[in-house]
């Protein structure tokens, strides 16, 4: 080959991978795909990994799944089983999802790259998608009040529930709204006992009921996001009342040229709010029994945002001032025993101030709350 | 991984992203494949960021995973994807020289097997030495040779890049 030929050769390769515009550098994706293959290679589970919802007592990121997937099926089955002798470690529980093998793992605290005071938590098989799910968060630890701290986590067309489970507890039986009746023995997973199972997204689960070798310890109704995933706050001891059922629009209107809109939903899992813009529903839980003071609940990071809260009997207006946006005044809204307030985000608020004053005009409650990394 | 692995993993992908996509691209002739092979690649340099910093040449690290992605994709889809002489079908019309001197030469390119088009992408677009090429694809120099002197015999042999004024 002459060098003439390799000068051509080079120009016209240069010209061509040249003349395309490669998007934006997708590094969070490509850290979730990074973290799941370190995951798979420490536990020999074999799927793959996305992103995670990882719904606590109060923050659940991501409560529906998008338009094109499945909603569960009204008829469909589950099952769940502890590990055997040759389950790899990490292996909380494993079971069949509409006849679709999944498993749900957990890495050792601070390996695998999760970092000090990290876990990973995998939720794979056909089951939950050709992707699976990963997630960094906290270990699993017991709660001392609920028997069981479950955490939620989505893929594809199932959730798996999964938590640490209190001393106490000899096994728990979950409920679901088909009527399939599931029994969950605690493992001990890296010196934690720990449960899991999983249904599909959008099935009901009508309750938790954890017994100790005496009898029940308590009752945990979960509230089941329209369409999306359940979330446990409240363990009812035997003979407690929780919150009666009411649900009620707290706020709708359009921000950034979308519509926003955000819902209260009050029960015997105590007191939940769901909203934002469409596609990027957001939403919080707090278990509770009895009507609430004034705090902000929780916050959508969608774009753009809302944000909503409860408010003491007192409150008669709140007044949101969002960073790069105009103050908005809110009236709250009464739901069953409790008042709640709301208030859209412009695009790009990174951080907001909110003050709640009575009907003197004197301040009875503020806060600030900030998106991460602002 | 600790924030400081992450934050360097982060200036790292951002910095050679478009690089790896146009590698890929040149390798796969697609850039919706270019973005997954590169999106791919870096996932697994990530899963071994501490190992991969370390090295010499975490960029060529990097690389070598883009075209054993590749290969690895061409093994997965070589029922699927049937070589053609003419593409399957015409869309619509490009007038410009650019794109008509592009798609001459990635169609010439995906006319070469795998491992003669990164033999070609390598020594003849990033410029690596023999050596350096043989290195990064874990053959021998006396392969890279051969591998190059067909590549270039086929791709003389093109009517496209013929026409375009490479013989």
């Amino acid at each position: 080959m002459s060098i003439d030929d390799q000068h051509d050769l080079y120009e016209r390769l240069d010209r061509a991978v040249g003349s395309i515009t490669p998007p934006a550098a997708p590094v969070d994706r490509a850290m979730r795909r990074g973290r799941g293959i370190r995951l798979r290679r420490r536990s020999a589970v074999a799927a793959g990994v996305a992103a995670v919802v990882a719904a606590g007592v109060i923050a659940v990121p991501a409560l529906r799944h998008d338009a094109s997937e499945n909603p569960a099926a009204p008829r469909y089955t589950a099952t769940v089983q502890p590990p055997g002798p040759h389950s790899p470690p990490g292996l909380i529980a494993s079971g069949m999802v509409n006849g679709q093998r999944w498993q749900m793992t957990v890495s050792k605290p601070g390996a695998g790259g999760a970092g000090p005071g990290q876990q990973f938590a995998l939720a794979s098989g056909p089951a939950f998608g050709p992707d699976g799910l990963s997630s960094s968060s906290p270990p699993l630890a017991p709660d001392s009040t609920d028997p069981v701290s479950f955490n939620a986590t989505s893929s594809g067309p199932s959730q798996a529930q999964f938590g640490a489970v209190r001393a106490d507890v000899s096994y728990i039986r979950v409920r679901l709204g088909n009527g399939i009746l599931l029994t969950l023995h605690p493992v001990k997973v890296w010196g934690v006992r720990e449960v899991a199972f999983a249904v599909p997204v959008g099935a009901a689960i009508t309750e938790a009921t954890a017994y100790s070798r005496h009898g029940v310890i308590a009752t945990a109704i979960p509230f089941n996001y329209p369409g999306g995933i359940a979330t446990f706050n409240a363990w009812l001891r035997p003979g407690q009342h929780g919150l009666s059922r009411a649900m009620g629009l707290i706020g709708t209107g359009r921000v950034s040229g979308q519509a926003w809109s955000v819902t209260a939903y009050l029960g015997p899992w105590g007191i939940c709010l769901e909203g934002g813009a469409p596609g990027t529903n957001a939403g919080g839980c707090v278990p509770t029994t009895s009507s609430l003071g004034t705090s902000l609940l929780f916050r959508s990071a969608g774009t753009p945002g809302v944000a909503g809260g409860t408010a003491s009997a007192s409150v008669a207006r709140v007044v949101a001032y969002p960073s790069g946006g105009a103050p908005v005044q809110v009236r709250p809204v009464t739901v069953g025993p409790q008042k709640f307030f709301s208030f859209p985000l412009p695009d790009g608020s990174k951080a907001v101030r909110w003050k709640a004053y009575d009907s003197s005009g004197n301040v009875v409650a503020s806060g600030t709350s900030r998106l991460p990394g602002s | 991984m600790s924030a400081q692995l992450d934050e360097e993993f982060r200036d790292f992908m951002h910095g050679r992203w478009p690089a790896m996509v146009r590698l890929a691209y040149a390798l796969t002739g697609d850039q919706g494949h270019a973005e997954d092979v590169a999106q791919a690649a870096f996932a697994r340099a990530y899963a071994s960021w501490p190992k991969v910093k370390r090295t010499e040449n975490p960029e060529a690290y990097v690389r070598r995973i883009v075209i054993n992605e590749n290969r690895n994709r061409f093994r997965r889809q070589r029922v699927a994807e049937r070589l053609t002489e003419a593409p399957p079908e015409s869309g619509c019309a490009d007038t410009t020289r650019q794109y008509d001197e592009r798609s001459a030469l990635i169609a010439a390119l995906q006319r070469l097997g795998p491992r003669q088009r990164a033999v070609v992408v390598l020594r003849y677009w990033l410029g690596l030495t023999e050596a350096e090429a043989a290195a990064e694809l874990n053959c021998s120099v006396g392969t890279v040779k051969s591998q190059a002197s067909r590549a270039l015999a086929t791709l003389r042999q093109s009517a496209e890049l013929v026409d375009g004024g490479f013989q």
